[in-house]
């Protein structure tokens, strides 16, 4: 998460924006969130409909696996990598999609 | 006979030298040395190597660029002293302010320190301006402490990062011709080409 933050204005400069989803609590997020200087929107999916419309809630388990989704203006999930954020492939594919003329 | 250990020997030798080699194309070393006696890191970093007795660190993984070194120090456990150039430090900011604020909150968080600032300084480093900011980290728990040096630099728009440990026992003496070597190290620190981040 720490590496979306670092890179934020390179997202806004390919017109993406970044959205943290997790099980957790709001109040715990908030905590998260201060301790790491994150600025940006992180969801709390307390129920975890998310988790399972992603196909990340491996059963009875109360958090969900770590995938990164990269969703383009039209609402098409254009990109699915499961593990800890590659930042450099998902900036290069935010620069691509951008000279396509695809606001994710 | 002595002709045909001899022999042997050398035929053992050749062997052994020419494993050295194959384990060396397996694993293709990230550096080279220039002519001037410059470590060339990649093709991208260029700097002074330490003086003998500093080992050189490599991260476990890939990613960002971090080199470190490392040496033992005579006195008890934990006398050792580290330096380690860092493309990602802790934090986000891009002014250096706000960065040595979020650097401090997890900077040898593990150790559990109380720690104390000794000087912070505007600094040149690669070719720019810079952050100097040196504490003293003590465990009353333990009887260990620390003193670091961290120093904050730019390339591009992201802040980069140098930075230098030396643990003592509680009672030690800091060995300040370690600092010295860091502060080699950094001003010899040059960048060969642009950063992937510049590059987008």
């Amino acid at each position: 998460m720490e590496g979306h933050q670092r890179n934020l204005y390179l997202y806004e400069r390919f017109n993406a924006r970044v959205l943290g989803v997790s099980r957790d609590d709001v109040t715990t997020l908030r905590y998260w969130a201060k301790g790491l200087d994150l600025t940006f929107p992180l969801l709390s999916n307390v129920t975890s409909f998310l988790g399972v419309y992603f196909q990340i809630q491996p059963d009875g388990k109360p958090i969900f696996g770590r995938r990164t989704v990269i969703i383009d203006k039209t609402g098409v999930i254009r990109y699915v990598r499961d593990g800890s954020p590659e930042y450099k492939d998902i900036l290069l594919f935010l620069k691509k999609l951008n000279q396509e003329g695809g606001k994710s | 006979m002595k002709k045909k250990i001899l022999t042997i020997l050398c035929a053992a030798w050749v062997v052994a030298w020419l494993s050295g080699c194959a384990t060396t194309q397996t694993a293709p070393k990230p550096y080279r040395i220039s002519p001037q006696g410059t470590v060339i890191w990649e093709d991208e970093l260029e700097f002074a190597p330490p003086p003998l007795g500093w080992k050189l660190l490599l991260p476990e993984e890939g990613g960002d660029i971090s080199i470190g070194f490392m040496r033992m120090e005579p006195g008890a456990f934990p006398s050792s002293s580290s330096f380690a150039y860092d493309e990602e430090p802790f934090g986000c900011s891009t002014d250096f302010e706000g960065r040595e604020k979020e650097f401090f909150k997890r900077f040898l968080f593990n150790a559990i320190l109380e720690f104390k600032m000794l000087e912070k300084k505007k600094v040149q480093v690669v070719g720019g301006e810079g952050l100097q900011v040196d504490v003293e980290g003590k465990d009353p728990i333990k009887g260990e402490k620390v003193r670091a040096r961290v120093i904050f630099g730019k390339r591009g728009e992201r802040i980069i990062g140098f930075y230098m440990t030396q643990w003592r026992p509680i009672d030690g003496t800091y060995d300040m011709s370690a600092f010295d070597d860091f502060d080699k190290f950094v001003k010899s620190f040059k960048f060969l080409k642009k950063s992937f981040y510049e590059t987008l």
